[in-house]
């Protein structure tokens, strides 16, 4: 029973439809979790408290790039509740982590608790004080003394290209620390032969995920056992598990992570950090427990960035709209680190990975570089690649409507991958499923009245007044499955995942899985999946996820997953609960298992007054020997594997209606409408909650947040002051379009917890430009605020002469 | 980001607070909201030896009308000025000002005596008591002293306060009678710091104006009167023309910061287009709604 399960039969689809009453799955159920979150009574990592814990703070680089000459610490010692001050040469017993690749050309960095020898960004701890208290820590960290010899900055990828670049990681012989390139068609010869070409550079700039909670990690260690658990605020347990044993030489059933109620990651969490690794050794060499909670300037310079990105790209269509080829050269900004298990390939290779999109664009030639700076590492945030890459596409594809003079709806409707032509292989080799690609872009334009639209749009102009409507049209890869997981060929491929279902004597169900929840009430879902696969209540379902120990394989939520590979496992473990459920309700209801239906709980033969439940047949399984035969008395229990395969495509149209003020150039988002398709809906409730976020994040990357460095690599944005998150006010009214195209995967789901932010950069982008069009201004750069505004709108009227 | 280590003394009443301040010489911060103090503390930008706590002090937090004054004290928090009909009645511009002073849980915290002292230039209670010619109550250990707003801004985050001194009062003269008067902000996000801010009250006799108020925000190191504007104004109707000589008047007459959130131009930019809207609306307000 333990091979891993790629797909399920219809007859099996079929028994659980006979078997069962389902009332969850498609409902509005309210998060389980919310009482508890939404009242203070959650326990994130930093609510833990442990006796005798030891705090740490860190002495972080404030130099870019420089060598580390010395350190002293004998002042810091000498502070009275300092238990310990480790440096890199007190950890020379633990293994560097690497964050592995098969990719040609990648070179894996290694990533240490504190800097040796060198620092390659501001914000990388060098030295870890260990004190009764954080605030005597902080105390000690200020009397630590750093000689530091600057080294030549590498802050601006496109020099840290060139041959005679500064290098942030010598070994490496380059700054280039991967590129791919993907080719297919006759790119140069349609782009050659297209009569219309659109092109331009397109900047988009450092963003951070920006999670409420600040990461946290608590390491407790048991000195009698030599068994450390350390308290994550993670996505990845089972991941952070890995490399921890790896870094401490210890094997896995010591180590155990748990991820506890987790305030949001948005990818910020899918990683390993130095920080976790060094909590964990300290409390290993120490022999207690130790504790580090981020502060928020630690967090905005030291978590993981991302959306960093070079393009430039060239479009060439037909004169009437149909895409001949499209080009485009992208440069990653990946940071100082590649970060594991990702790699700092993960974004940058997503960028050109997707770049084609939804459409029929066969002639595609997408390069990438990812390119070392003296910056925080980057790694996965919420959209990984995509963002950039449909800010790209969409863009192009509005700018060649301008020129051609169709329509932003049309040229989109005349370049789709149309139903009949799925599975479809882009471009750069990824493999579209069918999903309601035309029919979600006309959803979109149906909810927000798109002729009436337009037309107000005429009167607005008319009036003096900047309206504009954008749209976007977008297609990701969500719930991959092993095959996709392996091509990049990293330290672990993702791909699977594990439901243990388990029916206690008391007639409880505990499911437990490997997916970590961090606000995106996994709870619920999958308590709503397990509850209509088995027949019982949802409340009567209790969900464990977050723990290493759950599972065996427990690697967490990220990449748009876990509904889709959580949710199918549990179907196929509650598929074999129900099946030995129903043996042992058979023999005490004197029916045949294949009478019976599950319900609320309940165990009975329709139409008769034949009735048990889960409750008492646990009891007679379980505790009542002379009830059942020996054969029906088997645990009531079952663990199943579920692999995708390819995974699922989820796709989906943004449309933005907003107005830039005249005067002072600000923009004020008017309405905002979102149509997808993420196949069968478990809870539409939670699926307007994470479209709603995800679009809030998206606006924030269009309109609002922006990590600066300046030419020293000193960062700027080291505040909430600074760094500009939108809050509920910048953030308009917004409605979600629900299509339903089942997918191929067990249940028909597909993943959706990344799209908001994937499509909203591009819409707001394109609404603007639309906005501004009479001014003949286009948007190639993000974060469009108002200074950016100011100086395109300036810089067109002294171009036109109309001065104000 | 934890404070380095402090005295910390809950003053009872004025008197006790002024002697432990006084006694810090110079190492003490008075501590009343703590909105600006406190991060200020944590990120270890002020590292003063002892915090004097006011907020025990009786007597400091009021909003009242006199004869020809509004009367504030400097422990009043934001949101009670938000919120006093005193404010509303008299002070329309103040009313309508504090609703861009940040968010409701800082506005319930805040203090109207910390934000002067405080004195960031980007920041609504110090241009407002500019604005209106607002005086200043100080106390110290030598007795009391009044300033003039415009004295009391010296620059970006430093004022004309001795070490020893506490800002006890603030007294806003009562219009004459009704004035026109409008408040414009524009800020990245509901609730920052302004990139550039303008209010104005205008009192209009026989279709002209009497007198005209101009103040800015966030276009300097100090919020700032546009006098030269305001005289162009006096004893003027209200024209096209005449508001573009205006706006041109306070676009020279600034010099704002370049910043991460705006650079100097796009302020100034701002400051016209925000002052052209704000007096435009004042003197609607004065005049044309009323006749």
């Amino acid at each position: 029973m333990t091979e891993v399960v790629t797909k399920q039969s219809a007859e099996e689809a079929a028994l659980d439809e006979r078997q069962t009453r389902p009332k969850n799955i498609g409902a509005k159920v309210k998060r389980t979790e919310d009482p508890r979150l939404l009242t203070g009574r959650g326990t994130y990592v930093d609510d833990r408290r442990t006796p005798d814990a030891l705090h740490v703070a860190f002495r972080r680089s404030d130099h870019s790039h420089a060598r580390i000459l010395s350190i002293d610490v004998t002042a810091a010692r000498a502070v009275p509740g300092v238990v310990a001050i480790l440096t890199a040469k007190d950890l020379t017993e633990a293994t560097p982590v690497h964050a592995e690749s098969r990719m040609p050309s990648y070179y894996a960095t290694p990533i240490r608790a504190l800097a040796s020898d060198k620092v390659r960004f501001v914000g990388e701890p060098v030295v870890a004080v260990v004190a009764e208290s954080r605030y005597l820590a902080e105390d000690a960290c200020e009397l630590v003394e750093i000689a530091y010899d600057p080294l030549p900055v590498v802050t601006d990828p496109e020099a840290a290209v060139a041959s005679d670049a500064a290098l942030l990681h010598e070994e490496a012989g380059t700054n280039v620390l991967v590129q791919r390139e993907f080719k297919r068609g006759e790119f140069e010869t349609e782009m050659f032969a297209a009569p219309v070409r659109v092109k331009g550079r397109f900047r988009f700039h450092r963003k951070t995920p920006a999670a409420m909670e600040n990461r946290c990690y608590l390491a407790e260690y048991d000195t009698g056992r030599d068994e450390l658990t350390l308290h994550s605020s993670t996505q990845v347990p089972g991941i952070i598990r890995n490399a921890l044993s790896e870094a401490l030489g210890m094997p896995g059933h010591r180590l155990r992570v748990v991820a506890p109620d987790v305030g949001g990651g948005f990818g910020g969490k899918a990683s390993l950090y130095p920080e976790e690794l060094l909590v964990a050794f300290a409390a290993r060499r120490l022999g207690r427990s130790v504790k580090w909670t981020s502060d928020r300037m630690e967090d905005l310079t030291a978590t993981s960035h991302g959306f960093d990105e070079i393009i430039d790209a060239e479009m060439g269509l037909d004169h009437d709209g149909r895409v001949m080829a499209l080009i485009a050269d992208v440069i990653g900004d990946v940071g100082a680190y590649s970060i594991y298990p990702w790699t700092c390939a993960l974004e940058p290779v997503q960028v050109v990975s997707f770049l084609p999109g939804p459409y029929r664009i066969q002639n595609y030639r997408g390069a990438v570089r990812a390119v070392a700076t003296s910056k925080a590492p980057t790694g996965p945030y919420r959209g990984v690649g995509r963002p950039i890459s449909t800010f790209v596409t969409e863009r192009l594809l509005d700018m060649a409507a301008r020129r051609i003079g169709v329509d932003a709806r049309e040229i989109r409707l005349k370049n789709f991958i149309q139903d009949h032509e799925f599975p479809y292989r882009i471009g750069s080799g990824i493999v579209w499923d069918r999903s309601s690609f035309t029919d979600c872009l006309l959803a979109a334009c149906k909810a927000v009245d798109y002729e009436a639209l337009r037309r107000r749009q005429a009167e607005a102009r008319s009036a003096g007044r900047w309206l504009g409507i954008g749209i976007a049209s977008y297609a990701e890869l969500t719930g991959i499955g092993s095959r996709i997981s392996v091509a990049p060929g990293m330290p672990l491929n993702t791909g699977t995942e594990t439901a243990k279902i388990r029916i206690d004597t008391t007639g409880g169900v505990t499911a437990a899985f490997g997916v970590a929840s961090h606000g995106q009430g996994l709870e619920t879902t999958l308590a709503q999946v397990v509850a209509d696969k088995l027949g019982v209540r949802v409340e009567d379902v209790r969900i464990i996820q977050g723990d290493s120990n759950a599972v065996p394989n427990a690697t967490g939520t990220y990449a748009s997953r876990s509904t889709v590979l959580a949710g199918g496992a549990a179907t196929l473990a509650a598929r074999i609960v129900r099946g030995k459920a129903f043996k042992a309700a058979a023999h005490l209801l004197e029916a045949s298992p294949d009478e019976l239906v599950a319900e609320d709980g309940r165990i009975y033969v329709p139409n008769t007054n034949k009735t048990t439940t889960y409750k008492e047949v646990a009891r007679a399984v379980y505790l009542e020997m002379g009830r059942l035969p020996p054969e029906v008395r088997g645990e009531l229990e079952a663990t199943s594997t579920y692999d995708p395969v390819l995974g699922t495509t989820t796709s989906s149209t943004h449309i933005a209606v907003l107005e830039v003020d005249p005067d002072t150039y600000t923009v004020r988002l008017e309405k905002f409408v979102v149509a997808e398709d993420c196949g069968k809906l478990i809870n539409p409730l939670i699926v307007d909650g994470q479209v709603h976020g995800g679009v809030a994040q998206g606006i924030g990357a269009a309109l609002y947040e922006e990590v600066v460095y300046d030419q020293q690599g000193q960062i700027l944005t080291a505040s909430l002051v600074d760094y500009v998150v939108p809050a509920a006010a910048e953030i308009p009214p917004m409605h979600v379009v629900h299509m339903e195209t089942s997918s191929p995967a067990i249940g028909g789901y597909r993943g959706m917890g990344e799209g908001g932010t994937i499509g909203a950069p591009a819409a707001v982008a394109n609404a603007i430009a639309d906005a501004l069009a009479p001014l003949d201004i286009e948007i190639n750069e993000l974060p469009v605020t108002p200074e950016r505004l100011f100086r395109l709108i300036e810089a067109a009227k002294s171009r036109t002469g109309d001065e104000k | 980001m934890k404070p380095p280590a402090f005295d910390y003394i809950a003053a009872d009443n004025l008197e006790g607070a002024l002697s432990a301040l006084s006694a810090a010489g110079g190492d003490g911060k008075v501590l009343a909201g703590g909105q600006s103090l406190m991060p200020m503390l944590n990120f270890r930008l002020a590292r003063p030896s002892v915090l004097i706590d006011i907020n025990r002090v009786p007597g400091l937090a009021y909003v009242e009308a006199t004869g020809s004054t509004v009367k504030v004290g400097a422990l009043t928090r934001h949101h009670a000025l938000e919120m006093s009909p005193v404010i509303k009645t008299h002070l329309p511009v103040v009313a309508a000002a504090m609703q861009h002073v940040a968010h409701l849980a800082i506005r319930n915290r805040g203090t109207i005596g910390g934000s002067l002292s405080h004195a960031d230039p980007a920041a609504e209670l110090p241009m407002l008591t500019l604005l209106l010619d607002a005086r200043i109550g100080i106390h110290s250990p030598r007795g009391r002293r009044i300033t003039d707003a415009g004295d009391f801004f010296v620059t970006s985050l430093v004022t004309s306060l001795e070490e020893d001194e506490i800002v006890t009062d603030i007294e806003f003269p009562k219009p004459a009678r009704e004035s026109g008067w409008a408040f414009e902000e524009v800020a990245r996000r509901a609730g920052d710091f302004a990139l550039a801010a303008v209010g104005v009250t205008i009192d209009a006799r026989d279709r002209k104006c009497e007198q005209a108020r101009i103040g800015l925000m966030g276009v300097g190191e100090t919020p700032v009167r546009a006098h030269e504007a305001e005289a162009l104004l006096r004893g003027q109707r209200l024209s096209d023309t005449l508001l573009d000589e205006a706006v041109a008047s306070i676009r020279s007459a600034i010099e704002p910061n370049t910043d991460l959130h705006a650079s100097s131009d796009y302020r100034r930019h701002l400051a016209g287009v925000l002052a052209k809207k704000a007096i435009r609306d004042a003197w609607r307000r004065a005049d044309g709604d009323r006749q």
